[in-house]
Formats: structure tokens, sequence, C-alpha cells
């Protein structure tokens, strides 16, 4: 270093170099003699030189290190260095290589590097080729990867169990995502084939992994999703390493995923590989192959299910038929029911008014029509000379009040007697068409009781067709309960 | 619990079968369950029978039909695929 920074200074002051000269002089003096026996390296042949020797020497080294400065260049590959409290190593990753890698490892973490170590001609750099970086024990950075975009898409609520969609049962077609030469899209059109010929598959072909990857499988899942032609679709791809599943834990594939507007299943590897993609997806299926089967019924199953069917039918229509007769049997029970208990009450109504109707009537009638004679008899005689023209009158008059009050009964008896005929037997005209008689006080009201009648009152006999007047000779109740109830009831 | 009225006799042929099973599931419930008027029982019946034999016919299907979407967005195209066999 010192050395080139003197002649640095040589070059460009002419001045100082006489003062140093003796310095230069002595050290040229000194290789001057052996001149012919020592090799003088031109600077790339000297590089060039250590450079195979160090990749002869160190052709796979693992360093263990604190990563210092990384830095992803454009081009893709990565610059950084690895330390650790007294030394540092200058490191570059092939953009090949480096494009492997999950994520880029933050600066202070612990990774092993493995490589080789070369020198930098150019610059004369010693430097240590990386193809592989692992961090945190094995799968470390993969790991963390995995955490880190798990956190991102958690946050985001893309792996909220309630974004899950049903898998249609029956889709008509099948969207596949996958490499078009692998096992797995061979696996999962077996599975299809053998449970449900009658299902369309259409693929999208996309790598499923190596440099891109991701952006390819998320292009052809948004292209399969959004074409409208397919009912769920099948992302996924066989079994590999942890880094050729990689690609679907990229964030790419779980965005395209979660974006899908139909359904998707993710089903990836083997077993044992959970991948992002396959929490993003409506469904996780461990293998291809249990991705087909998760999106096609069983047509065995499906055949069977429709052979009992048929029988069900019959026998639901036959229970219908059974159903409504019953019902038919039952609704005329009820209406039948329903008819005597409306008739009941209003039978009963009718048999009370007609009872009281017809005293009532004649307690309103016979007093009017006494003083009606009795006016008459009283009229007659003073006015008979005197108003002939005015008697006639009255008398029409009379005649005219006893035909009104004659019509006015008998359209009142005619009500009465439809009325009769309406309850027929249980009318009270009919019973006492039977032989019964009713004791009508002056005012009309029944004479039930004993107690209604006193010595020497008279009353009067409604029989069937017409009244008795009568006189009370003497009372004698009966002692039985029957009739002391009756007696004691109004 | 009256029987919901899904699709009705026009399109019957065009249904997919998943369309056709949930329809078939209806009938079946609305027939064994419920109180259905006895003409539309028998025409729930006979559309069940239907629906069965459509549904019984497609998957008898035999060969699976494997296709490639290819082309992008504005030029989408539906192909054989072609690998199918490897």
């Amino acid at each position: 270093m010192s050395s080139v920074e003197g002649d640095g200074t040589l070059d460009l002051f002419s001045q100082p170099r006489d003062d140093e000269d003796p310095g230069l002089q002595a050290g040229s003096s000194e290789t001057t003699p052996d001149e012919s026996t020592i090799r003088i390296w031109s600077v790339s042949e000297l590089n060039r030189t250590l450079r195979s020797s160090l990749e002869e020497a160190f052709p796979q080294v693992t360093v263990s290190g604190e990563v210092g400065n990384w830095t992803r260049a454009r081009s893709g590959h990565c610059y950084f260095s690895l330390k650790d409290d007294q030394s540092q190593l200058r490191c570059v990753m092939w953009r090949r290589d480096a494009a492997r890698l999950p994520m880029d490892p933050e600066v202070g973490m612990t990774i092993r590097a493995v490589g080789r170590i070369t020198l930098y001609e150019a610059r004369g750099e010693l430097q240590l080729q990386v193809q592989e970086v692992e961090a945190e024990g094995k799968e470390g950075l993969w790991r963390l990867a995995f955490e880190r975009l798990k956190g991102q898409l958690e946050e985001a609520g893309l792996l909220d169990p309630t974004r899950k969609r049903p898998i249609p049962r029956f889709p008509e077609t099948v969207g596949v995502v996958t490499s078009p030469t692998g096992a797995a899209l061979r696996d999962i059109l077996t599975v299809i084939g053998r449970r449900a010929p009658w299902t369309r598959v259409l693929i999208r072909g996309a790598p499923v992994q190596g440099e891109g990857a991701a952006q390819k499988l998320a292009h052809a899942l948004q292209t399969l999703a959004s074409s409208g032609k397919v009912e769920v679709i099948i992302i996924g791809r066989g079994g590999g390493s942890l880094e050729d599943l990689w690609a679907f834990n990229e964030e790419p594939v779980a965005r395209a995923i979660a974006a899908s507007p139909i359904p998707v299943i993710s089903a990836v590897g083997h077993e044992t590989d959970v991948t992002i993609s396959d929490l993003v997806a409506d469904l996780r299926a461990p293998t291809p192959s249990a991705g087909a089967e998760a999106a096609v019924e069983d047509g065995m199953a499906l055949k069977e299910a429709l052979s009992r069917v048929r029988p069900r039918l019959a026998r639901g229509l036959r229970f219908q038929l059974r159903h409504r007769e019953t019902r038919v049997t039952e609704s005329r029970r009820r209406l039948e029911a329903g008819i005597r208990g409306l008739l009941y009450p209003r039978r009963q109504v009718l048999e009370g008014r007609s009872t009281r109707l017809r005293p009532a009537l004649q307690a309103l009638l016979t007093p009017r029509r006494a003083r009606l004679v009795n006016h008459r008899e009283r009229l007659v005689p003073a006015m008979g000379a005197l108003a002939r023209p005015a008697r006639m009158k009255t008398d029409r008059a009379g005649e005219r009040l006893e035909q009104a009050i004659a019509g006015l009964l008998s359209r009142k008896r005619e009500r009465l007697a439809t009325a009769g005929g309406r309850v027929e037997a249980l009318s009270p005209l009919a019973t006492l068409r039977r032989g019964y008689a009713v004791a009508l006080n002056e005012e009309g009201r029944v004479l039930r009781s004993t107690s209604s009648f006193r010595p020497g009152e008279s009353f009067r006999l409604r029989v069937a067709d017409g009244r008795i007047r009568c006189e009370v000779q003497s009372v004698d109740p009966d002692d039985s309960i029957l009739s002391m109830d009756r007696g004691t009831g109004r | 619990m009256t029987p919901k009225d899904g699709p009705t006799e026009d399109g019957q042929d065009e249904l997919s079968l998943e369309a056709r099973l949930r329809r078939l599931d209806e009938i079946v419930s609305a027939l064994e369950g419920g109180d259905v008027e006895l003409e539309r029982g028998l025409a729930l019946f006979e559309e069940g029978v239907r629906h069965i034999r459509e549904a019984e016919s497609l998957l008898s299907e035999a060969e699976l039909r494997v296709e490639e979407l290819v082309g992008e967005a504005d030029s989408l195209e539906v192909q054989d695929f072609e690998g199918a066999g490897q």
C-alpha cells in the first residue's frame, strides 16, 4: 500500500523524487544483481497466478460470519462482506445463485456461506464466491423468509379462515396450474379421470421452479382464474427439496391465490410440506392426487347415491298421497265438529229468545187492547148521536188499529213460527203442542216455581192454541231437590 | 315447511350436475317431509325422475376431456392438451 502511494507521489511531484532517490536506488541496486534470476511479475500476471492457486487451494470453503453490508445490484448479483470481531472477507454471490435465495440476509445476521476463494484480478481483491447461504442452522433463511411472508399475509388478513371458500362439489371444469410435463399433472389427470370422467380439465402450464417461477405461476393462476372457464383451480407440483418448492412460498403466488375470484386448492409436494400457498388457498391438499380428489366427487359413490334417490322419490310421493287422505278425513271431522260447535250456542239463544218474545208481546198487547175496548165502550154512547161521522171515523181508526195490531201480531207470529220451525222440536210451541202448558203472570212473566203463586191470585195458562185465565186455589211445593233448585234458581 | 321453488321445467336439460343434484335434494325433502299439493307432488316426482336419468347419463360419460388455456388475456384460446398421454 505505502509503496503504491509512494509511486503515486513520485509520479505527481518530480521534485521530492531526488530526496527519496537513495532509498529507491538502494532498493533497485539490491535487486539489480539478481535481475536475471528473479522473476518480475506484471500485476496481471501475478493476480492471475494468485487467483489460480487460491482457487486450487480453496475450491470449497464454508465460512461462518456476520453479514456486513449486503447489496443486491440491478444485475441481480449480490455483494456483501462477512466479518468477525477481527477480520472481514469480501463476498460475491452471482445472480444465478442469488436468485435461489428466499430473501436477502439481514446485516448483522450470522450466516454460513459456502463457496470458493478467488481473486478479483482487476482490483487484486480477495473474495469468496458464494454459492449457498445458510442462516441460523439448516434452512434458517428459508424458514425466516417463510415466517416473514406468513406474518405479512396474516397481517393483511389473507390467512383468515373465514376467507376460505367452499370447493364446489361437482365442477364441470377443473382448472390446473402446474408444469405441463410434471408428474403432478399426470397424477391429477389420473385421479379425475378415474373419479369423475364427465369433468373437463383446463390446464394453464407454468414452470414450478427456477428463476421467475413464482411470477409465472402467479400469472398463470390469474389468467386461468379470471378466464371464467373454470369453477375451481388446483395449483401445485410434485415433491422436491425445500428450494424446489420455494416458488409456492413466494409472495406473488400467495397474492394471486388470495385474489382469485374462484376457489383454489393448493397441492404442493408431499404430505409434510406446508407452503405459503397452502395457507392462503381455500383448501390445502397434501399431494396433487389428493388435490384432484378434493376437486371432484367420486362418480361411483354418486351413482350409488342416485340409485338410492329413486325409491325415496317414490316413497315421498306415496307419503304425500297418504298425508292428503288423512288430511281430508281430518278436515271433515273438524268441519263437522266446528259446525256443531257453531250451532249449539245459537240454537240456545234462539230458543231463549222465542220463549221470552211471545209472553212479552202478549204483555205488551193485552192491556192496550183492553184499553181500546174500554175507550170505545165509553165513547160510543156519548158520541153516538153527536158524532156519527166521527164515530165512524173512530170505528175505522179502531178497525185500522186493530188490523194493524193484528197484522203486527201475525207478522211477529209468522216470524216466530219461522224461527220456531228452524229450531224444530226445540221450539216452545212444539213443546206446548206436546201437551205442556206455561203459567204466566199478568205481566207475562213465566211462573216457574210454587213460590210465584199465591192462593187467590189469578194467572194465565198458555197452551198450544191459546190462553186460559186461572186462579190459584192452593200451593203445594214439592220436596224434590230438583224442583227446589228450579224454584230458587230464578 | 313449504317446498322451495327452485328451477322449473324450463331449461332443465342445461342444468349443471351440481344444480341437478341440489334440485333433487329439494324435491326429495319436499316430498318426504313437506305438505305438497297433489298436482305439485306428481310434478315434483316426475321432475325428480328426469333429473336422476339425466344425471346418470352424464355420470356414465367415460372420456375425460383435457384442454389447455393458451394465449394472453385479450386472446385466450382453449386447445386440446397434447401432453396428456405423458
